[in-house]
């Protein structure tokens, strides 16, 4: 969902119509675009069928998953031309790197039986440690292109908006996890420049698991310090805004629930027992 | 825009805000430096703001104004755990009985910090978001998102992140949140302290706009006179015990008492403290100017003008090579305690080039990768001798903070990422070992914080001498040495967290500077810091490069810059634009306008003058001091 950043929010046109009527708001637009789509449904949607592929363990079902996940994604949400580039060209090499290193980690004596392919140093690959590997590698994928289904066709804002709307989740619960993600990037950048901080000081805690545990305890001081500061003044900020004032707030944007995300939910899971029941039996007979 | 767009209730009769005989106790707060835990601030504070006013509020660092701005809408005591005696009351309710959000209806805020404010990711649903918690309908909520957008100018923009715009931008998207809620009173509190010069600007031209409109009433609290003076009705001011001393219309409480606001500390428009200074040298300024328009005016009107201060002849052309400047200060050092800044930071003189200590050779650096890639700093080239202090200036993006990370080994570029060379005390610091480094230069973080490691005050100075191997008996004695010079020999025993931010700042400072380096590298060391304490610290900055230390400055205070430096280096866009001599450079316009940046306003106010010696006037230190000093015309 911190994926809001990457959708980017429509375009200009869409934004005129949401100002022509609000009410339907960005959820207005023809039904091949994900981004109309109710975002619990995008989002949320598939989550059954990450857990039934995370306890899958052959090759052919995590690799037909993904591959529907992915022309979802290219076909229905299609992402701007960088995000496609990623996709198409960076996960094939992610899977290729993981399959080889989860091969490696495999435990030799787990597939007996199979052929050394190759031995560096005192790491060996197995072929039969290469399928598991492989296996691994398609799960890890699969899951992560089922997440990116919802992460790139919504934007956390939206996901706050319908769980307030549909779901009846308290407003503050919801803005409170909105200000939340917006603290991740921020707790990144702060951790650099304390690093580098500490590193101009000269400070250098030595090697080994009791040194580490040492640096990160002088680096947690400085950021828990930092980010409370940021948290109250951002709720300062708030406050001074009027949140919190009623129990309710208005809704400018309503989420709308429709047939559509019926249709999208019955799809991904029908889609999901299909590739399990007809599928994947027809092809390994 | 729409009929709701007038604050409801703006009746003439009932102010926006009355306050009324107001003392704050906080209970326990490490943040606000300069209050005593026990003593309240503020202290039985009475004042009103009418509907449509503009009113600055004024008091030396620790009285209380940002508490009393918080006390306006409830967050104090409400939120921000203190006492509160005495009344607050918005149009006639009283903050004790009603909670922050409640009374964002009657009164709008803005903070100092622009990234603290944003809520959601698109600057449409910020707006929005103040009058969508106010319950009020859809059409109205889009009707003032859109008109308080275009006022700020940022209407276009309406689908950005807020995270994509400069820190002047958010600012302006801050008011615009603020006059979103439609409330009769909008309170800002140091809205500017952490905006380059062209973001505050951009942030006056659009409060400009608000107060000229009349529609509400503006509440600032401001360190910056010379951009709030124009703007404002009336001036409050507190002392520094927290309580109210003067409270009238902008021209008589800063011109009439002006001697008496020096007193307490409080910072004065540069223009009316130029005009002290020339009163002390027999030259009378009537009446007494607020900005530098008005002083520019008054100087052409005086019957007769001594000439500036002859101050040492000033290299004229850039000189990369830089020069040092060990002359020793032959003045009297100036008592403390007056903002009157004292009679130092004389010119540069040029002298034998020194071999530089600091190298910076043709340094090419990107950032990114491939195609990517976006180059951040373009051919830099410039060199540091000892003694030297060295102004680096620029608009926030300009590379600034990239060079000085980069020459003081903060930054440790990838391969293939920098071309050309640097050197700092003949090491090359994107290579050498970070410890054989420490010992010759020393860097000074925006948030001192950041580099704060131990639990305790000496320890935290004395870290980098262990490092280094020092023997403890000498460790004891610099140590010993820096907590007197900086006065935090009082809380040697004391948390490093727990200092207030000033303290903090002098720590921080200490520590780069207790294994004496040759080179120190301040980043923006005077950010979101009030003036008393930004003079403080380029004081401490004085001292050292008079000894012989190579201190350069990352800053985008002008003022500040004009009155310290022997040397300023603009950048924009990654060049150096200009490098030479403060008055040279601060002097030309183009050159600071092509920067971001704006000329200082005592030179704003010297350069149009008809006294042709006089255009070249742009520190305090150069006008013509008391007949002792004084060179018959």
């Amino acid at each position: 969902m911190s994926a809001g950043s990457l959708a980017g929010g429509p375009a200009l046109p869409g934004a005129d119509t949401a100002d022509g009527d609000a009410r339907l708001g960005r959820f207005a637009g023809p039904a091949w675009d994900l981004r109309t789509y109710d975002p619990l449904v995008t989002a949320f949607g598939p989550l059954p069928v990450v857990v039934w592929v995370f306890t899958t363990r052959d090759l052919l079902t995590p690799a037909l998953v993904g591959l529907a996940a992915l022309l979802v994604i290219l076909l229905l949400v299609r992402p701007p031309a960088r995000v496609v580039g990623v996709l198409l060209l960076g996960l094939p090499v992610l899977a290729a790197l993981m399959t080889v290193s989860f091969g490696v980690l495999t435990d030799p004596r787990a597939v007996d039986g199979t052929v050394l392919l190759a031995t560096v140093g005192p790491f060996e690959l197995w072929s039969g440690a290469l399928a598991t590997g492989l296996a691994t590698s398609l799960r890890t994928c699969a899951l992560l292109l089922l997440v990116l289904v919802g992460g790139l066709s919504t934007t956390g804002q939206d996901v706050v908006r319908a769980m307030v709307q549909q779901l009846r989740v308290p407003y503050r619960v919801g803005y409170a996890a909105l200000a939340a993600l917006r603290f991740v990037p921020r707790f990144g950048h702060e951790l650099e420049v304390i690093r580098a901080a500490h590193r101009v000081r000269g400070v250098d805690h030595g090697r080994g698991p009791l040194a580490g545990a040492r640096r990160r305890l002088g680096y947690a001081v400085p950021l828990l310090a930092g980010g409370i500061r940021h948290g109250e003044r951002v709720s300062l900020a708030m406050e001074a805004r009027g949140f919190g004032a009623h129990a309710t707030r208005t809704e400018r944007v309503v989420v709308p629930f429709r047939v559509r995300d019926v249709a999208f939910l019955l799809a991904t899971w029908g889609g999901a027992a299909a590739i399990a029941l007809v599928v994947v039996a027809a092809l390994t007979g | 825009m729409t009929g709701d767009e007038t604050p409801a209730g703006a009746s003439p009769d009932v102010p926006a805000l009355a306050v009324r005989d107001v003392s704050v106790r906080y209970h326990v707060h490490d943040d606000d430096p300069g209050a005593a835990p026990a003593a309240p601030a503020p202290d039985g504070v009475t004042f009103e703001v009418r509907p449509g006013e503009a009113v600055l509020f004024l008091g030396p660092s620790g009285c209380g104004k940002s508490t009393l701005a918080l006390a306006t809408n409830g967050l104090v005591p409400h939120v921000v755990g203190a006492d509160l005696a005495g009344r607050v009351l918005v149009r006639g309710r009283s903050t004790a009985d009603h909670a922050p959000p409640e009374l964002s209806r009657d009164v709008a805020m803005v903070f100092q910090d622009p990234d603290a404010q944003v809520v959601t990711g698109t600057l449409l649903d910020e707006v929005c978001f103040g009058p969508e918690n106010l319950l009020l309908p859809v059409d109205v909520v889009l009707a003032r998102a859109e008109d308080a957008l275009r006022r700020v100018g940022l209407w276009e923009r309406r689908d950005d992140d807020p995270a994509v715009l400069s820190g002047g931008g958010r600012q302006r998207l801050a008011i615009a949140c603020a006059l979103a809620l439609g409330s009769p009173l909008l309170v800002l509190d140091e809205p500017t302290a952490n905006l380059d010069p062209a973001g505050t600007e951009e942030v006056y031209a659009v409060l400009r706009d608000v107060v000229g409109r009349g529609d509400r009433a503006v509440l600032l609290v401001e360190h910056d006179l010379d951009a709030a003076v124009s703007l404002v009705d009336r001036v409050v001011v507190l002392d520094g015990a927290g309580r109210l001393v003067l409270d009238g219309p902008a021209r008589d409480v800063l011109a009439g008492h002006a001697d008496e606001l020096a007193a307490l500390g409080v910072w004065l428009p540069t223009a009316t403290l130029a005009a002290l200074r020339l009163r002390d040298a027999g030259v009378l300024l009537d009446p007494v100017p607020l900005t530098p328009a008005e002083l520019a005016a008054a100087l052409d009107a005086a019957p007769h003008l001594p000439d500036p201060r002859p101050a040492a002849p000033r290299p004229t052309a850039p000189h990369p090579t830089g020069t040092a400047s060990l002359r020793p200060d032959p003045l009297p050092v100036g008592a403390r305690g007056t903002a009157l800044p004292r009679d130092e930071g004389r010119g540069a003189v040029p002298s034998a080039p020194a071999a530089p200590v600091l190298v910076v050779d043709r340094v090419t650096f990107r950032r990114g990768r491939g195609r990517d890639a976006t180059p951040v700093l373009r051919d830099v080239s410039v060199a540091v001798g000892a003694g030297e202090l060295v102004a680096v200036v620029g608009a926030n993006g300009a590379g600034k903070t990239t060079l000085a990370q980069l020459a003081a080994g903060v930054l440790r570029p990838r391969r293939g990422t920098l071309d050309g060379r640097l050197a700092v005390a003949g090491l090359d610091p994107t290579r050498a070992d970070p410890r054989e480094l420490a010992r010759h230069v020393g860097f000074v973080f925006q948030n001192p914080e950041h580099q704060l490691v131990t639990s305790r005050v000496d320890d935290e100075l004395a870290l980098g001498l262990r490092l280094l191997g020092a023997p403890e008996e000498e460790v004891a004695e610099r140590v010993e040495d820096v907590l007197r010079r900086f006065g935090l020999a009082h809380l040697r025993d004391r948390h490093p967290f727990l200092l207030s931010g000033g303290q903090k700042r002098r720590l921080s400072v200490g520590t780069a500077i207790v294994c004496r380096p040759d080179v120190l590298v301040l980043d923006e060391p005077t950010y979101g810091q009030d003036r008393e304490r930004a003079a403080e610290l380029l004081d401490l900055l004085t001292a050292l490069h008079r000894e012989g230390t190579a201190v350069v400055v990352v800053s985008h205070d002008m003022q500040l810059v004009a009155e310290h430096a022997t040397r300023v280096v603009a950048l924009a866009d990654g060049s150096v634009v200009a490098d030479g001599a403060p008055a040279d450079v601060l002097a030309d316009e183009d050159v600071l306008h092509a920067a971001g940046l704006r000329t200082p306003p005592l030179a704003r106010a010297t350069r149009g003058l008809a006294h042709p010696a006089w255009r070249r006037v742009a520190r305090l230190a150069d006008l013509p001091v008391a007949a002792r000093a004084e060179v018959p015309a």
